[in-house]
């Protein structure tokens, strides 16, 4: 319990910190923001792009250009370089709670080597629930992104829910998650 | 801190009840209470030879046929979780799945080891067939069950693997006297039970018959779900048994036991976008037979040989129900023969020597087996005992197990009893355990034909791999080499410690205590390899990875009040954690993030609370009332089941939330019986009279049920 408060008092001195920071050097760099994603279940499925800056869906079409960070489908995440994109994406996931993550490290990330030698390992992650069929993400694991443009983003997965289905196997997965995207390019959150 | 202080406050609440009543009179002495015991009751686990209860060094429990009856169920499982610290547990894959029907049931939790650490014996001999870990207690009809012997603590030492927590032996009743006993069962959910038994007694032979048919309608506790929750069933169990004697030395006792178990299953399963209806039913049979021939040299010298012959078949099949084509099947065929020599030698009580050989040969093929599975066992075991100046036992034992599939396993036991004072005595014991990799962690090669993971057994995943990789479901460019090769699996092992003191006052008024502590290692779990198919999905093999000790103490206090009054109170305590945790949350790897707020912070050791579903408090109150002369019979029977995990909700995957927990509850059964002068005895029941129900969480518990019972003593028929 001690421990609980203090960490949540050092996240509110972080928050504050932040929050003078960005009054005395505006415009505001550091995009803090939660959002959710529907990904395909099926393996057969395209994936879903994300693109941290702008916060958003991006199309199937514009797989071959920058405009995206990761990629996601079932419980397997692409990233934006080598095997799968033009980009310098990578990913580092990190032993660490979210808001003790004040800086990106600058090397170690790993990215796709091939189609399915993943940077990111399916199953390091979450913890399957055989009763419940659940995908739950893991708590401590905060995942560090390098974009397809060299900017760096802290992210953290929240909750992986199945969309309301009928028929033997869901449609879609819905991805809850929480990150913040550092828009000067400097690898401090 | 206030956890510890809490089980003293209890431990001491529970003391002082026992000192309470400690001045009042008269005795009973098991849990077969109501009936004044002297101190010879014959107990045969322990030794595998008969031997008095009070000479034992190791914890036992003896639930005699009194009991059994007393309770009136026809349920093995509801006798066995009345009693203290045998605590009735799900699979944790055995809940139903949105009406999927139950496939695996529940068994017996032991000391805070899950049921398929505890060996169950029947007439001393392994019962196969399980699914999952668990054992369908329901094969063992409970109308000719003579008595049930549980050990706690590792008996690895006399039978070998599989008997960590303990064992539970039933023993069946041999035949006594010329009878014919029929009897008559009705309970809720349109359930019947019909059992005879008959035997015969000629000169030297005796012959016993015994027959039961038992169905049930099963039970839905959730409409809303397609399908019940416990689909109807219907069995027969058979048996008979042979004994002759040729000469007074050499005696023979042969048995034949035949159990047939059809459970009718429909629930609905999605071949398109909209669910259909299936229709089925899971065929058990399950045979046994057991030869013994007893040769009685002379006082100081018996040899006993044995074969005994067992086979399990479970067969299920659903076909749809619109067009009748078979949509799933399953099968587990299973066989073992077991041929053994024992030879005790010594004459005096306390002083004898048990030793023996044998072998097993058993075959397994299932389903999800790669192919039909050959495997050999020998085994020795020998227990020597020691009576220092009437007052010390002292048991040392052990057994080696060669089996084909693992290494050589030594199991020693080493057991002291003193009798301090004529009504005192205390005993400890130290053991080790076993458990063999089961089949599924050996032997699966499973792929899931709906989302595509695959699942292969340590002993499948050099040659799955290989195979995977050829049909070309794994990436050409990914290196699997470093998982091809042996994967044998080594046993699970553990080791036990028990120490334990009984003190009888005024000879009325019997205190048990016993405190335990099981180590466990090398246990056996799944994980997924570093890659994926090409499909995008996980390979799934098993490891000898866990370590964990479970913890804590039981205590039983029996009393009798009057001639007519007698009660029974039993508790126990248990901590059971997980050794790689504990050592994680001190290295502050583990972390925990609440599911409302998603603030994250270090799980500490307090907060740890130890494995899922495990109760840290059980306990059981039963009050009895006995008039000998005009029949009567009548008791109630409390049991409790302290709060107990049951998954995990805020992303550590361990219990430290009360918000992961199932809520204690108490079930309340009750029964009255009049037995008349002319032989004819009946019974009225009610079980779970609270009315306790979770459909989701607790699916084997229905709600209150009421039970009817005839029986029909024929003396002196033949």
């Amino acid at each position: 319990m001690i421990q609980a408060s203090m960490i949540a008092a050092i996240s509110v001195i972080i928050a504050f910190s932040s929050c003078t920071r960005n009054a005395t050097t505006p415009p505001i760099t550091s995009i803090e923001k939660t959002d959710s994603l529907k990904v395909n279940f099926s393996s057969s499925s395209p994936f879903a792009f994300f693109s941290f800056k702008n916060g958003a869906i991006v199309a199937n079409s514009d797989s071959a250009t920058l405009a995206w960070d990761f990629g996601l489908r079932f419980t397997t995440f692409i990233l934006n370089s080598n095997a799968f994109g033009p980009g310098n994406a990578g990913a580092i996931l990190q032993n660490n709670i979210y808001t003790a993550v004040t800086a990106a490290p600058s090397t170690g990330y790993a990215y796709d080597t091939t189609t399915s030698q993943k940077g990111i390992k399916d199953g390091s992650w979450y913890d399957y629930n055989p009763v419940t069929r659940s995908f739950a993400p893991k708590a401590g694991k905060t995942f560090i992104f390098r974009t397809a443009n060299n900017f760096y983003v802290k992210m953290e997965l929240l909750a992986v829910d199945y969309e309301a289905f009928i028929g033997p196997i869901p449609l879609r997965l819905i991805y809850r998650f929480r990150y913040t995207y550092q828009a000067n390019g400097t690898t401090v959150f | 801190m206030t956890i510890i202080k809490k089980n003293i406050i209890l431990f001491l609440f529970v003391f002082a009840s026992m000192i309470n009543v400690s001045f009042a009179q008269n005795a009973i002495h098991d849990t077969g209470f109501n009936e004044l015991k002297t101190i010879n009751e014959v107990t045969v686990t322990t030794t595998r030879t008969e031997k008095s209860i009070e000479d034992i060094p190791f914890p036992i429990q003896v639930i005699s046929k009194k009991f059994i009856q007393q309770t009136g169920s026809q349920k093995l499982i509801d006798i066995l979780q009345q009693q203290t610290g045998l605590i009735l547990s799900d699979n944790p894959l055995g809940q139903s799945l949105q009406g999927y029907p139950n496939p695996f049931g529940s068994g017996i939790q032991l000391q805070g080891l899950d049921p398929a650490y505890t060996l169950i014996l029947m007439d001393g001999e392994p019962l196969t067939g399980r699914n999952a870990g668990i054992l369908n207690l329901g094969r063992i009809a409970v109308g000719n069950i003579q008595q049930i012997e549980v050990i706690k603590g590792p008996a690895t030492s006399l039978y070998g693997s599989d008997a960590l927590a303990g064992v539970i032996n039933v023993i069946t009743e041999k035949p006594k006297n010329n009878a014919t006993i029929l009897q008559l069962n009705q309970a809720s959910n349109n359930t019947w039970g019909i059992t005879a038994n008959q035997t015969i007694i000629k000169n030297k032979l005796a012959l016993q018959f015994f027959a039961n048919r038992y169905s049930s309608s099963g039970y839905d506790l959730d409409n809303a779900i397609y399908g019940k929750t416990i689909d109807p069933l219907l069995n027969y169990s058979f048996s008979v048994k042979l004994f002759y004697d040729f000469t007074k030395k050499i005696q023979w006792q042969s048995s034949a036991r035949l159990f047939t178990q059809k459970q009718f299953n429909n629930y609905l399963v999605f071949t398109g976008s909209l669910p259909v209806a299936v229709d089925g039913d899971s065929k058990e049979i399950d045979g046994g037979f057991n030869n013994q021939l007893f040769y009685n040299f002379s006082n100081k010298l018996k040899i006993i040989s044995r074969l005994y012959l067992t086979g399990y078949q479970n067969n299920a099949e659903v076909f749809l129900q619109t067009d009748k084509q078979l949509f799933d099947k399953n099968f587990l065929h299973q066989f073992l023969v077991k041929p053994e020599i024992q030879i005790e030698i010594g004459e005096k009580r306390n002083q004898k020597m048990i030793t023996g050989i044998g072998y097993n040969y058993e075959t397994i093929e299932a389903d999800r087996y790669s192919n039909k599975k050959y495997f050999n066992a020998f085994y020795c075991f020998l227990q020597k005992e020691w009576l220092l100046k009437n007052k010390l036992n002292i048991t040392i034992g052990g057994r080696m197990d060669k089996h084909s599939l693992y290494a050589i396993q030594l199991n020693p036991k080493l057991a002291l009893a003193y009798k301090v004072a004529p009504h005192l005595s205390i005993a400890g014991s130290i053991g080790t355990g076993f458990k063999a990799p089961d089949f599924r962690q050996q032997f699966l090669y499973f792929t899931n034909s709906l989302v595509g993971y695959t699942l292969l057994g340590a002993n499948e995943l050099s040659n799955g791999l290989l195979q995977l990789k050829q049909q070309g479901q794994i990436d050409q460019s990914i290196n699997i080499n470093g998982f091809l090769g042996d994967h044998t699996l080594l046993p699970e092992k553990s080791i036990g410690i028990n120490i334990g003191g009984k003190y009888a006052l005024h000879n009325k008024t019997h205190f048990a205590i016993n405190v335990f502590r099981n180590d466990i290692n090398n246990l056996i779990d799944r994980y997924n390899l570093p890659f994926t198919k090409l499909n995008g999905q996980a390979i799934y093999s098993y490891v000898n990875i866990n370590t964990v000790f479970t913890q804590g103490y039981d205590v039983t206090v029996t009393h009798s009040i009057n001639k007519q009054f007698s009660f029974n109170l039993g508790y126990q305590y248990l901590d059971a954690k997980d050794k790689n945790i504990l050592s994680r949350i001190k290295n502050a790897e583990i972390i925990k993030r609440d599911p409302v707020t998603y603030l994250s912070s270090y799980v500490t050791k307090d907060q740890y609370e130890g494995l899922f579903n495990r109760s840290k408090h059980t306990a059981n109150l039963q009050v009895c009332y006995f008039q000998k002369e005009k029949g009567w019979m009548a008791n109630i029977r409390a049991n409790y089941r302290g709060r107990f995990g049951y998954s995990d909700i805020n992303g550590d995957n361990i219990l430290d939330d009360d918000r992961e927990y199932v809520n204690g509850y108490v079930l309340i059964n009750a029964a009255i019986s009049k037995l008349f002068k002319s032989g004819f005895e009946i019974q009225a029941g009610v079980e779970n009279l609270l009315n306790h129900k979770d459909k989701d969480r607790l699916p084997n518990l229905p709600g209150i049920t009421y039970l009817i019972n005839c029986k029909i003593n024929i003396k002196q028929l033949f």
